[in-house]
C-alpha cells in the first residue's frame, strides 16, 4: 500500500500531526520516497522564483499629506472640547443678562403686539441712550463682575478663533 | 540611533505624522514584495503596480482597525492577494504575458538566459492556473500560511484548501515539465 498524493503533500506541507508512519514508510518504499523528492522538487522550483524590481517607486505615489479619514490629533479634540465647554459656561452666565434684557412678550393679539413693540422701542431708545455695561444679576453660587465676564468672553472668542483656524489649517494641508 | 520600527510608523501615520511621511516609510519597505505578489497572481506588470498601489490604499484606509500585535508586511501581502483575486474574478482571465520579460535575451550570459527561462516557465505555469488556484499557490508558497489561515483568509472551506492546492501543483508540474 503506497502513500496518496494527499498524504505526501500534506507531508512536506507540514499539516500531519503524526509524520512518524509516513516517515516509516517512506523508508522502506523506494517508490514512495522518488514521488516525494520529485514534489519537493517542484516545492523547490516553485519557491524559486526571483522577486522582481518595480519601475517606478509605489511611496512616491503617498503624498506626504495624505491625512487619516476622520482621524484628528488628539490636542486638537481636547481643545474643541475645551470649546464647547467653554461656550456653554459662557451661554449659562450670559443667559440672566439676556433675559432681563429681552422681556417676555405675553398679549397675542396684533394691537398689543403694536403696543409692545412701541414701548419695546422706547425702552430701546432709552436703554441706547444710556448704553452702560450691565451690572451682573446676582447668582446664588459665583459670583463674576462685569470685567470677568468681559474676559471669559474675549477668551472663549479667541480659541474658538485658534481652532477653527487650526482645524482650516489642517484641511488645506 | 536605530530605524523606526513598523509598529512607531503605524502610530505615527495613525497620528497623521504627515512631515515625517510615515506610512510612505511602510509603503518603501514592503513595496518590492507588495508588487511581486501582485505579479505571480495577476501576470502583468502593469495591472500588478496599480493593484500594489491599491492595496497599500486600502491598508491606509485599515490604519486605525489594525490590530498591533501583527506583523504588517504579512497583512498587506494578504491584503494584496485578495485584492488581485477580486480583481481576477470580475474580469475574463486572459493569458498575455508581459512582453517585457522576453526582451533583450540574446545579450544575456547563458546562464542567466536559462535562469530567466526556467523562471518564465514557472510563471506562465502559475499564470495558467484558475484564479482561485492561483492564490492559494501564492498563500501556501510564498506567504507559507497554513491550510487554516488559507480557509479563514479567503472564507472557503478546508476541504477547498486542499484540492485547489494539490491540483495546482498537479498542473504546475505538467506545465513547468513538458517538453519544449
Amino acid at each position: 500500500m503506497h502513500l496518496t498524493e494527499e498524504e505526501l503533500n500534506e507531508y512536506l506541507d507540514n499539516e500531519i500531526q503524526d509524520r512518524e508512519p509516513i516517515e516509516l514508510h517512506l523508508s522502506s518504499c523506494a517508490e514512495c520516497a522518488a514521488r516525494l523528492a520529485v514534489l519537493q522538487a517542484l516545492f523547490a522550483e516553485i519557491e524559486s522564483l526571483p522577486e522582481l524590481d518595480l519601475t517606478r517607486s509605489i511611496a512616491a505615489r503617498f503624498a506626504p499629506s495624505l491625512s487619516l479619514p476622520a482621524q484628528l490629533p488628539r490636542w486638537l479634540t481636547l481643545t474643541a472640547i475645551l470649546q464647547a465647554a467653554l461656550a456653554l459656561v459662557a451661554i449659562i452666565l450670559a443667559a440672566p443678562v439676556v433675559m432681563d434684557l429681552f422681556p417676555v412678550i405675553q398679549t397675542p393679539s396684533l394691537t398689543d403686539i403694536f403696543v409692545q413693540i412701541q414701548s419695546q422701542w422706547t425702552a430701546w431708545h432709552g436703554i441706547l441712550s444710556n448704553f452702560q455695561l450691565p451690572s451682573l444679576p446676582e447668582i446664588p453660587v459665583f459670583e463674576f463682575s462685569s470685567l470677568i465676564l468681559a474676559l471669559i468672553l474675549v477668551g472663549v472668542s479667541m480659541l474658538w478663533l485658534i481652532g477653527n483656524g487650526l482645524l482650516l489649517r489642517n484641511h488645506i494641508k | 540611533m536605530s530605524a523606526p520600527t513598523d509598529r512607531d510608523l503605524i502610530l505615527r501615520a495613525r497620528r497623521g505624522d504627515a512631515k515625517a511621511d510615515a506610512f510612505g516609510e511602510l509603503v518603501t519597505r514592503y513595496q518590492v514584495s507588495v508588487f511581486n505578489v501582485c505579479y505571480r497572481i495577476l501576470h502583468e506588470r502593469a495591472e500588478a503596480e496599480d493593484m500594489a498601489q491599491e492595496s497599500f490604499m486600502r491598508a491606509y484606509e485599515r490604519l486605525n482597525t489594525f490590530d498591533l500585535e501583527r506583523e504588517f508586511g504579512p497583512w498587506v501581502r494578504r491584503v494584496a492577494a485578495n485584492l488581485c483575486l477580486n480583481y481576477l474574478e470580475s474580469r475574463k482571465a486572459t493569458t498575455q504575458f508581459d512582453e517585457e520579460r522576453d526582451a533583450d535575451k540574446g545579450q544575456q550570459p547563458e546562464a542567466v538566459t536559462q535562469n530567466r527561462e526556467r523562471s518564465e516557465r514557472i510563471r506562465q505555469a502559475l499564470a495558467s492556473l484558475p484564479p482561485h488556484y492561483r492564490v492559494v499557490v501564492e498563500l501556501r508558497h510564498y506567504q507559507e500560511m497554513s491550510y487554516d489561515e488559507i480557509a479563514a483568509e479567503l472564507s472557503i472551506p478546508l476541504s477547498d484548501v486542499k484540492s485547489h492546492l494539490f491540483r495546482a501543483r498537479k498542473i504546475l508540474s505538467e506545465k513547468i515539465h513538458a517538453p519544449d
